[in-house]
């Protein structure tokens, strides 16, 4: 009984983390198609909730990498444990850099969490730190934002050789229709790479309740409904926060930039994907945007938001595997049982609660996707 | 150690696939709207034949959008 009451815990807590990050991300996801004017907010904010929950159900790769290239847990209380507390971590720390402003990364939270947690509970044979965290992980979240920064930079250079010399107009007309098509594509990339995270942690947690067997992997549907369903409403409801405080704070890019940076988004998310590569959606869409406002203007560059994911990506996975492994050890104190997972879990509620409350009264907006500044 | 850890096929694959589409798609959309932006242009100047080349232009870079837009889909559901 102890063992069900911790799987719902777990699938609770995993869900939450996922509506987070569509929380977390929707700014990400539509603030370029708003800023260009191409959708209205609230237009664009339902598209994206809508895809993002169509492109959950695309492909399972990234689900698989999570659930089996980063860590190895014992098909037991321990093992449930120890996805408890790597969930926590990613949860507090995404809470952390939301409070400060620093454009963290959700998912590399996550997997920072798990490698944290399981490192404490099962040791450093659980973790699969050269083929799975190195290679599938950490190498491939470095390359995507300069990849991305390299096709955005290039998609827009080539763009303004074949329509430069055409009648603003039309162009402008044009590139906003095209960002229905590359803005689309972007939240069904975003619900392609991260709902999939969060499938593959659920999984993890079947397996260690002994579910699922370890040698048959498989993501159950009910697990990609309910994480495609919350990722779909994180974005919804994190658009409606996004569409009344972000206002003024948009900075202005062409529809031309707007297009080349969403596509160049896209498909370095979705070739991510597809390979089972889980990135960070937040680094990989920045580093499009900045791409795209280079090429056209290097001053316009907001060089320092640059710098800050910079120092995220270097942060982020220590900072949440050494919570996830405190909160491992906090939940270990009260046993294997229930106990501890419900007692660290009603103080992360209330935790949650009173960060909000504080936030609220200081008023600040979330952190925003750097884009260009306007020409003058 | 990384050249031994990571898995380079993969690796070249997404960038080589981001590089041709995220650029190639991009630039056949802006063949789009040049080919049909010049094709209504010219086409009121009186100049058919050049509109229809226009014409044709923008109606290629609108298929190659299209298709490979399904192309990657069929792709990406395919496994």
């Amino acid at each position: 009984m102890g063992s069900e009451i911790i799987v719902v815990i777990v699938v609770a807590t995993a869900l939450i983390f996922d509506f987070t990050n569509g929380f977390h991300d929707t700014a990400n996801v539509v603030a370029t198609s708003i800023s260009t004017r191409a959708m209205p907010p609230k237009l664009a904010v339902g598209y994206a909730s809508v895809l993002n929950f169509v492109g959950a159900f695309i492909s399972l790769e990234v689900a698989a990498t999570v659930a089996q290239d980063v860590v190895e847990i014992e098909a037991n209380s321990i093992g449930l444990l120890a996805v408890f507390g790597g969930l926590v971590g990613a949860i507090a720390w995404n809470l952390i850099t939301w409070y400060f402003g620093l454009p963290s990364s959700s998912s590399h939270a996550l997997i920072g969490g798990m490698v944290g947690a399981v490192f404490v509970a099962e040791g450093p044979d659980a973790i699969f730190f050269e083929q799975g965290i190195l290679g599938k992980v950490m190498i491939p979240a470095l390359v995507a934002p300069l990849l991305a920064f390299i096709v955005g930079g290039l998609a827009i250079v080539v763009l303004y050789r074949i329509v430069g010399r055409l009648r603003p107009g039309p162009v402008t007309g044009g590139f906003r229709f095209g960002q229905v098509i590359s803005g689309g594509l972007l939240a069904l990339a975003h619900g392609t790479n991260d709902a999939q995270k969060t499938m593959g942690v659920i999984t993890l947690a079947l397996v260690a309740h002994g579910t699922i067997a370890a040698d048959d992997f498989h993501v159950p549907d009910w697990v990609v409904v309910t994480s495609a369903t919350a990722i779909a409403l994180g974005t919804y409801v994190g658009g409606w926060r996004i569409i009344k405080t972000m206002g003024s704070r948009i900075h202005k890019m062409d529809a031309a930039q707007g297009f080349a940076a969403q596509g160049a988004g896209a498909t370095v998310i979705l070739a991510a994907s597809h390979v089972g590569f889980p990135l960070s959606t937040t680094h990989t869409i920045s580093g499009a945007v900045i791409g795209s406002g280079a090429a056209k203007r290097l001053s316009a560059v907001r060089w320092g938001v640059a710098g800050n994911i910079v120092v995220a990506w270097v942060l982020t996975l220590p900072a949440a595997a050494v919570i996830g492994g405190f909160t491992y050890l906090v939940t270990r104190l009260f046993g294997t049982g229930a106990a501890g997972p419900i007692i660290v879990s009603t103080l992360i509620v209330i935790g949650t609660a009173f960060l909000f409350v504080r936030r609220s009264q200081q008023g600040a907006a979330p952190g925003v996707v750097p884009a260009t500044e306007s020409a003058p | 150690m990384i050249a031994t850890v990571v898995d380079w096929d993969a690796l070249l694959q997404v960038i080589w696939v981001s590089l041709a589409a995220g650029v190639g798609v991009t630039a056949a959309w802006g063949f789009a709207l040049l080919g049909s932006t010049r094709a209504l242009e010219v086409g009121r100047q009186g100049r058919p034949a050049e509109a229809a080349i226009y014409a044709l232009i923008g109606v290629a870079g609108l298929v190659t959008v299209i298709g490979a837009i399904v192309f990657g889909i069929i792709i990406l559901t395919g496994d």
